[in-house]
């Protein structure tokens, strides 16, 4: 029987299930078919059966590790900077946070093939500096493509820690320090432990976009750098094997799935919680 | 025209790959109610089933067609002429594609796409024969390009990617069309294009009817109004600079810039069914070998 409170939400449930778990469930089924039409778990076995296959699966989750990595260190100062800032300088750096957001993913990477290109102004900097001896490239390199992803996903670190320092008891910080603990000690475990599942849940975020963000990797990273979206795209795009790109498909929701739900069990772990 | 003819038209720019992944993934109900596409795509969907022979009948146009333009699946609406695109203020111009590999200045300023590209296919495979090989062994191909991975300039993952590089100034040679090369010079870059010594690969490109198309009386309108002389006329100029298939429209002055009749009649015309053959081992090949 439908509990009246649950009413509101039925609609989105139906939605969900008519436009997100049917095709999912679609491309399972698809991806179980092989190509003289028999059914089976071919299209997964030769898949992980496969160095090659299996390199750019494990090359795509250290894609969204490395990111989720140097977001957090380029979110940590602005954490800081917002936590210590007045009401103006905190209206300041969330416009600064949701500006780049207003633009589409698509116009932030071709700005990024601007900013890597060899006359860029990070290499012309550089020349100009005398740190480098001739302009260089950082377009078609993990490392440029990194740059790009960090900028790209900090926001979705960011937003939730901000959202979360906001409604921050400023007492928690003093009664720490009247008990004796350094301004460090006492923002690490009396404020720190507040935003740690806010923190989980950016990286769930940051995570999943970076794994599966296509546009970024395949215009800054090229061709040498293959990750799982632009695998899937050349199945289906270029060799038209549908199977094996649902296949393919099914294990990269699988393997980043596996890891956002461990972020995400540990952002609701009851110690976590207590502190939230 | 096709408005005057009494139709509504929805152009959906898509890769020829995506249009044909799309038909795929919808039979029964095409998305599309015409393509436009080359022999290679047109070849895979004879094979699938997915577009039907035309009644030339139904084309007022169609005896002003050359008589290579008159193809049964669709007319011919134009002719893509392929090459190198090079930036004469960076390089001198290649001698043809084995200098791409062979010429020093080429070093750091030659961009490479996959076998998911047309013309990237058909230069490979022009590449291949020159140094040996057969559509039924490209390993010379393979083995240049493998000893040459340092050397490249970058590896693009689509032409359009190829281009951004060239007007970023990150590549200065590429394997390209007449029309890149074109579109590169309407945006104000300085952009040449050089004619292979083996003679340039070329592809017709046709307009089909997709098999179960909702308006079949609308697409016969599509395809007359692209092969009636003023279209052609008109789109002969920048930034399309198109080849026209309709005996009476003349070379336009920026088409005329890159490519004569007697090199269009001149050209080498792959074989695509060989190519298709091979296509996805060729491309599992490429990105085997250039990924890092």
């Amino acid at each position: 029987m439908i509990r009246k409170e649950t009413l509101l939400s039925w609609p989105m449930i139906a939605f969900m299930v008519l436009f997100f778990i049917s095709p999912l469930l679609l491309l399972a089924g698809i991806s179980l078919r092989g190509e003289d039409g028999s059914w089976g778990l071919g299209n997964f076995a030769a898949f992980l059966s496969d160095p090659f296959a299996r390199g750019v699966l494990t090359g795509t989750l250290a894609l969204g590790a490395k990111v989720t990595c140097f977001v957090s260190l380029a979110a940590l100062p602005l954490v800081m900077l917002y936590w210590h800032a007045g009401k103006r300088l905190r209206g300041l750096i969330l416009i600064c946070t949701l500006l780049p957001m207003l633009t589409a993913n698509v116009v932030r990477t071709f700005a990024w093939v601007v900013l890597l290109g060899r006359n860029g102004p990070i290499s012309q900097t550089l020349l100009g500096l005398g740190l480098t001896e001739r302009p260089f490239s950082l377009l078609f390199s993990e490392t440029g493509l990194i740059i790009a992803l960090v900028q790209i996903e900090l926001p979705l670190l960011l937003l939730p820690v901000f959202a979360v320092l906001n409604r921050a008891d400023r007492k928690t910080l003093e009664a720490a320090e009247v008990l004796g603990a350094g301004r460090w000690r006492a923002w690490f475990s009396a404020i720190f432990p507040q935003i740690i599942p806010a923190v989980l849940a950016g990286w769930v975020l940051v995570f999943a976009s970076a794994t599966t963000s296509y546009v970024t990797q395949s215009v800054i990273g090229g061709a040498r750098l293959i990750y799982l979206p632009q695998f899937v795209y050349r199945e289906v795009g270029v060799l038209f094997q549908w199977p094996m790109a649902a296949a393919i498909s099914i294990l990269l929701l699988a393997s980043t799935g596996v890891i956002m739900l461990g972020l995400t069990m540990l952002a609701r772990h009851e110690r976590l919680q207590g502190h939230a | 025209m096709v408005k005057d003819a009494g139709f509504d038209l929805t152009v959906a720019p898509s890769l020829a790959q995506d249009q044909i992944a799309r038909l795929m993934a919808s039979p029964g109900q095409p998305p599309y109610d015409a393509l436009l596409v080359s022999p290679g795509q047109s070849d895979i969907l004879i094979q699938e089933g997915l577009i039907e022979k035309i009644d030339p009948t139904r084309l007022k146009n169609w005896d002003k067609l050359s008589p290579a333009a008159q193809n049964a699946w669709g007319p011919y609406v134009t002719i893509e002429v392929n090459g190198i695109a090079y930036n004469p203020e960076v390089v001198d111009k290649p001698a043809g594609y084995k200098a791409l590999f062979e010429d020093p200045q080429c070093e750091g300023n030659l961009a490479l796409i996959g076998f998911g590209s047309n013309t990237a296919t058909m230069a490979y495979t022009e590449i291949n024969k020159a140094y040996g090989g057969t559509y039924d062994n490209m390993q010379p191909v393979f083995d240049l390009l493998e000893a040459y991975l340092p050397k490249i300039g970058a590896i693009a993952t689509s032409g359009s990617n190829q281009m951004t590089m060239y007007q970023q100034g990150e590549i200065a040679v590429f394997m390209a069309s007449t029309g890149n090369v074109a579109k590169l010079r309407e945006l104000g870059m300085p952009c040449e294009f050089a004619h292979p010594e083996t003679g340039s690969p070329s592809v017709p490109v046709a307009i089909h009817l997709v098999k179960g198309a909702s308006n079949p009386d609308g697409v016969y309108a599509y395809m007359d109004a692209a092969i009636d002389a003023a279209a052609q006329t008109q789109l002969a100029e920048p930034p399309t600079a198109m080849i026209p298939t309709n005996v009476d429209v003349p070379y336009s002055e920026v088409v005329s810039q890159f490519v004569t009749p007697e090199q269009v009649a001149n050209a080498v015309y792959p074989d695509w069914q060989a190519i298709n053959k091979h296509r996805a081992e060729w491309t599992e090949t490429f990105d085997r070998l250039v990924v890092r």
